[in-house]
């Protein structure tokens, strides 16, 4: 599967970005091959809906899920409506590379879209 | 910081037009709290004494407070929409151009349907612009309403926004033209603003003859009063401040400063004073309520002031 791990840097090394708007780097990771893919994101500098962009930016890289700290209402709706998983409750203390063990041994648990969540915005 | 060069003319031209003769006077002041709202009501109070035909617009619909001050009833709702994008199926290749065009990030294209609307849509139509197949229709959604109340010759135009709408310029719009369809039937207009110096402010004060701004001699009053002044300045709309709590001891001084720098006047010092508190708490005018107490005596000078100069 494609998995995107929000990261404050462009290597596996990095810690973990726990914003997903507002991330500085989104890393692309095939979970089979380990073929790891950086995105620089454009959305983190946008005035407004940077949560909806970063949604659009990683919808269009076509991955399966999304594994970040936090998600706020619009961006989780606008991945749901692309049917991608939503991981949440990564830690910045984490490198991503020990998220990605952690994912792999099921240390997260899938967060379902509340689609009745509306006014909560993430930072 | 924009420059007075770089406004054109034409701004300020159109900026000073209106579509109606009726005098109209704004009732601002930068500093919140200040006593903008009693300020309005009782110059509308006033000059309805005196048997004109007065309405009262309370252009700030983030706290529209007016009807309290006054004890008036909200009546005649009417539901102000604003323009959300439709997409149309058998029309959208699903490009994308909508989604990259809006400034607000408020569309999403999913991997197998029509863009959708998920952010803070303001109404600006831009996705409508940039689509090559005009495969969106303008939609609508309610984002607030606006009130008109009648109460002899006094009429209320009011205005507020629903909760978590974030566009409060459609409701202001909304109740300009509310107010433009009858403004004939009165014989002046006053529109309070909301604080600040923000775009609300400067569209509800679009078109009027002068602006009391409305302060207390504070240093946090003084700094507001000066930003306010500034922005009539920049407008070149005719300036005068009223002084409200006159007697706080403070910065008056300051308050001096700012009337000559700008080249303003001061045709009203309210003291404080337990008539107005009285009429504060119990939402009428103190003008009504005490029309022998001292600030009724302020307040029915200045608004004589004001129908002489403006009215007829």
């Amino acid at each position: 599967m494609k998995l995107c791990i929000t990261s404050m840097g462009r290597h596996i090394d990095d810690k973990i970005d726990e914003r997903f708007g507002r991330a500085s780097y989104f890393l692309i990771i095939d979970t089979e091959t380990m073929e790891i893919e950086p995105v620089q994101n454009d959305a983190q500098s946008a005035e407004q809906g940077a949560g909806i962009k970063a949604a659009q930016i990683v919808r269009d890289k076509g991955v399966d899920a999304v594994l970040t700290g936090f998600l706020g209402p619009k961006a989780s709706s606008a991945l749901a409506s692309s049917k991608i998983k939503i991981y949440e409750n990564a830690s910045s203390k984490d490198t991503v590379k020990d998220a990605i063990e952690k994912f792999k041994n099921r240390g997260y648990t899938e967060t379902i879209h509340d689609p009745s969540v509306q006014r909560r915005t993430g930072r | 910081m924009i420059s007075k060069e770089l406004i054109h003319t034409k701004v300020i031209t159109t900026f000073h037009k209106k579509s109606f003769n009726t005098p109209l006077i704004g009732i601002t002041g930068g500093k919140g709290g200040v006593g903008k709202t009693t300020a309005a009501v009782n110059i509308a109070f006033a000059i309805a004494a005196k048997g004109y035909r007065v309405a009262i617009v309370d252009a700030d619909v983030d706290a529209p407070n007016a009807a309290i001050l006054t004890s008036l009833a909200l009546n005649e709702p009417e539901q102000v929409y604003s323009m959300i994008p439709e997409f149309i199926e058998t029309k959208c290749t699903r490009c994308g151009k909508c989604v990259k065009a809006c400034r607000r990030n408020a569309l999403f294209m999913p991997s197998d349907s029509l863009p959708v609307l998920i952010g803070d849509c303001n109404g600006c139509e831009t996705c409508m612009l940039v689509c090559p197949d005009n495969a969106i229709q303008k939609g609508s959604r309610p984002v607030g309403c606006t009130y008109k109340t009648q109460s002899g010759s006094i009429t209320l135009y009011t205005g507020e926004l629903y909760e978590g709408a974030e566009e409060s310029a459609f409701v202001v719009s909304a109740l300009q033209a509310r107010l433009a369809k009858h403004a004939d039937d009165f014989d002046i207009i006053i529109v309070d603003t909301a604080p600040g110096t923000h775009c609300n402010v400067i569209s509800a004060l679009r078109g009027v003859d002068a602006a009391y701004a409305v302060t207390e001699p504070t240093p946090l009053g003084a700094h507001d009063l000066e930003s306010i002044l500034k922005l009539l300045n920049l407008f070149e709309i005719k300036s005068s401040i009223i002084l409200n709590r006159s007697d706080l001891p403070g910065s008056e001084s300051k308050i001096r400063t700012l009337v000559s720098e700008f080249k303003s006047d001061i045709p009203a010092s309210i003291p404080m004073h337990e008539s107005v508190e009285k009429s504060y708490a119990e939402g009428r005018p103190v003008v009504i309520m005490f029309p022998d107490s001292e600030p009724a005596k302020i307040f029915f000078t200045l608004s004589d002031s004001i129908i002489r100069e403006y009215i007829r």
